[in-house]
């Protein structure tokens, strides 16, 4: 009985972390419907999570290969969520308050905002370092798409 | 009471609630790259005993009152150009327009760029955005180590700042400098003066000196997590009068450190910092002995907050500071416990709610104002306020 026992707590004491860690490593982003978009000038063709992350929060202007950036930014909606929820890990509120912060400190300026991924397409498609997320089924012609690692 | 020189921040208000309406609202000029910004704010105070820091808060009191406005431009990729202005109102410090900062920022890359002018002086975690409402729940920061009567000083400085960031690689995350030098000027009513002031002393010019600090953040690999220290050295000196009587007043040199930490996951936040300030002031009358006020205070904040819907976040902080060189009384040091509402009814407009359990008077209650001082008071905010 107590072997049993023991068994029973050892092989829950071996399967929770495992689970947990089974759960940290699934991709969240393994189906997500959001894509990144970025103006030709750009050299990259893929960007880290950790480099996504610090450009649309204001923490970075350039990325690898050495481009100047510039991020662009939906005013609202699922696109936008999803987008904070899986590469900025903020929201929205959250996500607003720091590039305030930034604006009324001197630091930044206010990245551009548009209504629709139709807006956004034709922006990035026009401007020099001009870095964007669309929904994936938007068309997203003239712009290059940048893979998140 | 409510003053007659809130009525030009009302019209304030009512144009910024214009520019909401209006559909560019935040104005941008796509070929100058021109932003025009800005925020204002209206506080409600009430304390059931003392008053705070010179408002009539034990009656409730409206005279707590900000607008900002913030003109930018960014004519080249790595050159940006901006002015911001204020207005500020808080019971008996300010009612004046004044100039936040005026700068040019070159940035040559993510590992170095300099801004020259007017700075806000990047030291600890909030110094520079401690005056930003629109990017805090808190109505009030914690006053040990932001105190508002020294906002204004304490702000910016005259000069530069370099900056830059280093990139450790993903495992070991980035280090974020920043240094900076110049002048600091406190004004003549910064609270820092206070008890000299409600001696009977004036400081007609405030006081003037060179400043250099420093500060290190580092980004580590866990995602949203920051620990970083700042150290800030000084020396001012200023013109004192008494009774007539023409002297001067030393401040230093000092140093200032501060270490502090900071998490953030999607709704949560912990946030701690602990600072000292060490320094002896130094009062010289012609013919007379000098008088050396010896000071050392020791401050620390710790907070919290968790965003509970989209529009509603909560939380609470706990704020310590003590002057361990001061006689013993409830002068000397502060505690105060805060819980903190905050509603964003739209991404332009919200509004707080916060409750201070205060035991201690060592910040912002002036013996001037409060004959009858109280060891302990309870303060009681209200704040509205609009951005765009």
């Amino acid at each position: 009985m107590k072997t049993s026992l023991r068994l029973s707590v050892l092989l829950r004491a071996l399967l929770f972390p495992l689970a947990t860690l089974l759960l940290l490593a699934t991709p969240q982003h393994a189906h997500a419907q959001v894509v990144v978009i970025a103006n030709n000038s750009v050299s990259a063709n893929e960007i880290s999570r950790y480099d996504l992350r610090d450009l649309f929060t204001g923490a970075a202007s350039s990325v690898k290969g050495g481009t100047n950036v510039s991020p662009v930014l939906l005013k609202g909606g699922p696109t936008h969520e999803e987008f904070l929820n899986l590469y900025v890990g903020k929201s929205d509120a959250a996500f607003r308050a720091g590039w305030r912060s930034l604006l009324f400190s001197g630091q930044s300026t206010m990245p551009r905002t548009f209504d629709s991924d139709a807006e956004i397409v034709e922006y990035v498609a026009r401007t020099h370092g001009a870095v964007g997320y669309i929904s994936r089924s938007s068309s997203h012609t003239g712009v290059k798409t940048l893979v998140v690692k | 009471m409510i003053r007659s020189h809130i009525l030009p921040v009302a019209g304030s208000l009512a144009l910024a609630t214009l520019l909401i309406g209006h559909p560019l609202q935040a104005q941008s000029m796509d070929d100058l790259n021109l932003q025009v910004h800005g925020y204002a704010t209206q506080g409600f105070l009430y304390t059931n005993q003392n008053s705070w820091n010179g408002t009539d808060s034990e009656g409730g009191s409206a005279a707590w009152t900000e607008a900002v406005v913030n003109l930018s431009a960014q004519p080249q990729e790595k050159l940006r150009i901006g002015i911001q202005t204020r207005y500020f109102l808080l019971g008996d410090y300010g009612n004046q327009i004044t100039l936040d900062w005026a700068q040019v920022d070159y940035r040559v890359n993510e590992h170095l760029g300099f801004r020259v002018g007017k700075v806000k002086s990047p030291l600890g975690l909030l110094n520079e955005t401690q005056d930003i409402d629109p990017a805090h729940l808190w109505a009030l920061l914690p006053q040990s180590v932001y105190p508002i009567s020294s906002r204004n000083s304490l702000l910016s400085h005259f000069g530069g700042i370099v900056y830059g960031a280093v990139p450790l690689g993903e495992s070991f995350g980035k280090l974020e400098y920043r240094g900076y030098g110049g002048q600091r000027i406190l004004s003549s009513s910064d609270g820092f003066f206070q008890q000299l002031r409600d001696l009977g002393f004036t400081l007609p010019n405030g006081t003037t000196g060179p400043t250099l600090g420093a500060t290190l953040t580092w980004h580590t690999p866990i995602s949203g997590l920051k620990i970083g220290a700042s150290e800030e050295y000084d020396h001012e000196t200023g013109e004192l009068v008494l009774a007539g009587m023409q002297g001067t007043i030393e401040n230093g040199p000092f140093r200032a450190p501060f270490y502090y930490g900071q998490y953030e996951k999607k709704r949560l936040m912990i946030a701690g910092e602990y600072e000292r300030l060490r320094l002896n002031s130094t009062s010289r009358f012609p013919n007379l002995p000098a008088f050396i006020n010896q000071i050392d205070v020791r401050s620390f904040y710790a907070m919290s907050s968790y965003k509970l819907t989209r529009k509603f976040t909560a939380g609470a902080y706990y704020s310590y500071s003590m002057n361990m060189k001061a006689p013993v009384s409830s002068s000397r040091f502060q505690k105060d416990w805060a819980v903190s509402t905050r509603y964003d009814f739209n991404p332009y407009l919200y509004a707080k709610a916060e409750q201070h359990f205060i035991d201690g008077t060592a910040w912002g209650f002036n013996a001037s104002d409060n004959p009858a001082m109280q060891p302990t008071a309870r303060m009681t905010i209200l704040k509205f306020g609009v951005s765009f």
